[in-house]
């Protein structure tokens, strides 16, 4: 392979040093293009990163185009050097430099542990855009605590929420369970749990009775998790409340969740007219297959 | 005039007085500007050359593997919903909540990124190290991956947002496994960049994106694939060297 990137270097720096020259000597310009120098970027790749390095933050530092230079971001991004770093760092932390946003996501894509932790200054000064692209970060990096810590000090109900998500996203249970003790129950983070696929904490939430409206998103959420466990829960919780509000809760956790065995299973038993009704629409909702056999026994009269 | 000499005038490192020089000689000297015009030809042939498309039993041990790791962690965990299911991964999760209760979760998604597996850092922390013929057939698998996807790219159709949605979900959910096999295989910077795509993809299967929009961003993850492919084929081939 060393041959091969030796054999490769003229070629590229060829490209990337076209511009200047190609006037000159009137040569072809058609290999000038900014095609051919993100070609020439991608080769790169092959040279050692001593060697691609300092052509990178040359390419950097000139006049190039934007997205030629988003291109050099992610090489050096690849390229594990205090140099490289020191490159990333100094274009993210400058507010009036348009690729500010993409290299702070290059530093996620880097994993440099020491860049990754300065993202966090530059998340409490910058504007939505760089608070964005420093969440983007962290999820690339896999830093939950950067994550959790946002949401622990968040200014204001969005950047909560934008915070839980991220953790929901991440898989974070253990933190998402933590900052309900600190902030309390909230959609956010019942939301949170369902994506998260934290059945433990929405199963506590759906049988706590103490209010209502938690306990039937919690219900619904329950559906997106899914899983035999919940699907035992729902039949459960719609079987055994007096509420319709959180006797539909649990039909749309099953609707949710695409259970129709239960669904049919509470039709058969049902000796209710309102509630055939409401169970046999949710079958339809369901796209279920079982829906024909029910409209069959109904039309025949078995049931 | 050597051709260091020649590529160093062409990358604009010679001195005022040196370039001066070759430009001279280049006027005067047919077969320097021949040697020139021959760099150019060799780097249009390079750059046009076809990447060979992956043997077929190379492809078939790679699935071969993930069947594998699929039934282990199917019998570590016992639970047959959720394991190794594409559809059980949390974005998955987000998008059915956001259709099936109107969480927003999906406005979140359609410009920011998404999810790692929730459960990777877990069984990569369970889970031994790859044997050496595994985690070789991890980056070949992994070199295949990131050709399908390049291709896979070429043909989505920007223009059609539905077409388009369905091919890029398409792509989440291979690049999600191979995300998860990274993590497990211990290759953080490659879970890093594969996470790192995700939220491109998400954009990229947004309905409401402008055409040109999708577009930059099928350029950009071509570039960014191209690119890990070449580190792939750069590491593979040190090794081969240095065993």
């Amino acid at each position: 392979m060393k041959t091969q990137w030796i054999s490769t270097l003229p070629i590229l720096l060829l490209a990337l040093a076209l511009p200047a020259t190609a006037q000159d000597v009137e040569m072809d310009v058609d290999i000038a293009g900014d095609n051919l120098k993100l070609v020439a970027l991608e080769a790169l790749m092959a040279a050692p990163d001593e060697k691609a390095l300092p052509i990178v933050i040359k390419l950097l530092d000139g006049d190039g185009n934007e997205d030629l230079k988003e291109a050099a971001l992610f090489i050096l991004s690849q390229i594990d050097a205090p140099e490289a770093h020191a490159k990333l760092l100094e274009i993210a932390g400058d507010a009036a430099d348009p690729l500010r946003p993409d290299a702070i996501r290059m530093i996620g894509i880097g994993g440099d542990a020491e860049s990754i932790t300065k993202l966090a200054a530059l998340y409490a000064g910058g504007d939505a855009a760089t608070r964005d692209a420093v969440m983007e970060a962290y999820l690339i990096a896999g830093d939950v605590d950067a994550v959790y810590q946002i949401a622990l000090s968040a200014r204001d109900n969005e950047e909560f929420e934008s915070a839980v998500e991220m953790l929901a996203a991440m898989g974070a249970r253990d933190e998402l369970r933590q900052l309900r003790q600190s902030t309390g129950n909230s959609e956010s983070l019942i939301e949170a749990y369902a994506v998260a696929g934290d059945a433990e904490s929405l199963l506590a939430l759906a049988r706590d009775e103490s209010d209502v409206k938690t306990q039937a998103k919690a219900i619904e959420a329950l559906g997106i998790v899914g899983g035999d466990e919940v699907d035992g829960a729902l039949l459960e919780i719609y079987r055994n409340t007096d509420s319709d509000y959180i006797r539909n809760a649990a039909l749309g956790g099953m609707l949710i969740s695409g259970n129709d065995e239960n669904v049919l299973q509470l039709y058969r038993q049902s000796n209710d007219l309102a509630e055939k009704r409401e169970l046999l629409r949710a079958l339809s909702a369901m796209g279920s297959d079982r829906l024909f056999e029910v409209i069959d026994e109904t039309l025949t009269g078995t049931q | 005039m050597r051709d260091d000499e020649l590529i160093l005038y062409l990358y604009d490192e010679l001195t005022p007085v040196e370039r001066r020089e070759v430009e001279s000689r280049l006027r005067s000297d047919p077969d320097l500007a021949s040697r020139l015009d021959a760099l150019r030809r060799e780097f249009v042939d390079w750059k046009n050359a076809a990447q060979p498309p992956a043997p077929g039993d190379m492809v078939q041990r790679w699935h071969d593997s993930i069947d594998r790791a699929a039934a282990g962690e199917y019998a570590a965990t016992g639970e047959p919903r959720g394991a190794f299911s594409l559809a059980s991964f949390a974005w998955g999760a987000a998008v059915t909540a956001a259709l099936a209760i109107g969480i927003g979760i999906g406005a979140w998604f359609s410009n920011r990124p998404a999810a790692p597996p929730t459960a990777a850092t877990s069984v990569a922390a369970t889970q031994p190290a790859l044997p050496e013929q595994q985690g070789t057939a991890f980056t070949r698998g992994l070199r295949v991956h990131f050709r399908d996807a390049q291709r896979e790219l070429s043909s989505i159709p920007v223009e059609a947002a539905a077409d388009r949605t369905e091919l890029v979900m398409q792509l989440i959910q291979q690049n999600r496994l191979f995300e998860r096999a990274a993590e497990e295989h211990g290759s953080a910077n490659l879970a890093r960049v594969l996470r790192a795509f995700e939220p491109i993809l998400l954009r990229l299967a947004s309905d409401d994106i402008a055409p040109e929009d999708a577009e930059e961003l099928r350029k950009q993850l071509a570039f960014e694939l191209r690119v890990m492919l070449t580190i792939l084929e750069r590491d593979a081939s040190n090794k081969t060297q240095s065993t």
